[in-house]
């Protein structure tokens, strides 16, 4: 039961709100000095960019939009997953599986602090994780 | 008889700080104060969309009283009420005491949308409004 609730739901939920306070904090503290931004398009462009490179010392690699409201924020190179070691690709889908949700619980705690500061910045949305091929990951943003 | 009014509006429009700056002893009633400063937020609502600098200079006036505005990224809003007093003196008044919220924003114990109950925070942004504003 101990195991259970270090690694079960409600793990992946504490990390996710304390990532979301952080998250709130962290935006508020690193648009000082810049001028306010206009719509969500700026917004993840601004977390993409200025929010990323102070966070994990790179920018995000590449962003997608369906131009509905879902944002995909892809990091070739997480620096939160770099020392995690990576089943070699083509070797048996359920080592790559076991280590796709040992990454995911690492990514519980990222994903809160985008969702934080992107919602004190005013855009209400969710962020869903995703270790696609580590170490590179993506963030799906679905704004509501 | 002067009047400077400082007050700390939150995301959700509620109001999480206030204070009345005039020197040490006039403490006036606040009623009127706080129902103009209050009233001004929509004013401040629709210059915030308008322009991307941080501070907005005169938002609103009434009956000689001024408003003077300052929107930070995360939507909060710090107003002044004052007689006229000199705008770049409030700016960097606006300035000092963003840096004083950033701070207390940052403690992990603090949530955005309580009030600031801190003496600190309280002595501080007196002692910046007798230093810049006078």
């Amino acid at each position: 039961m101990f195991h259970e609730k270090q690694s079960g739901p409600a793990a992946a939920a504490a990390l996710e709100a304390v990532g979301y306070r952080v998250g709130q904090q962290l935006a508020e503290r690193y648009t000082r000095d810049k001028p306010r931004l206009g719509d969500a398009l700026e917004i993840i462009k601004f977390v993409c960019k200025d929010f990323w490179q102070a966070l994990f010392k790179k920018q995000v690699d590449n962003l997608k939009t369906n131009h509905r409201g879902v944002y995909v924020l892809q990091d070739n190179g997480f620096r939160w997953l770099q020392r995690l070691s990576a089943p070699p690709p083509g070797s048996d889908p359920a080592r790559e599986e076991a280590a796709r949700q040992l990454a995911l619980s690492y990514l519980h705690l990222p994903a809160g602090i985008v969702r934080g500061a992107l919602c004190h910045l005013g855009v209400s949305c969710t962020v869903e994780p995703d270790p696609k091929q580590l170490p590179s990951c993506t963030f799906t943003v679905r704004v509501m | 008889m002067s009047t400077l009014t400082f007050v700390i509006v939150g995301q959700e429009d509620h109001p999480i700080y206030e204070v009345d700056l005039t020197g040490p002893k006039e403490q006036q009633t606040q009623y009127l104060h706080q129902f103009v400063l209050h009233s001004s937020l929509d004013a401040v609502d629709e210059q915030m969309w308008q322009s991307k600098e941080p501070h907005l200079k005169v938002v609103d006036r009434f009956n000689g009283l001024s408003v003077t505005a300052f929107v930070t990224a995360g939507s909060c809003r710090f107003l002044m009420l004052h007689d006229g007093r000199s705008d770049d003196a409030i700016r960097s008044f606006f300035q000092e005491v963003y840096e004083l919220y950033l701070r207390v924003l940052l403690n992990p114990f603090h949530t955005p949308t309580t009030r600031i109950t801190s003496r600190e925070f309280d002595r501080k942004v007196k002692l910046l409004a007798k230093r810049l504003i006078g």
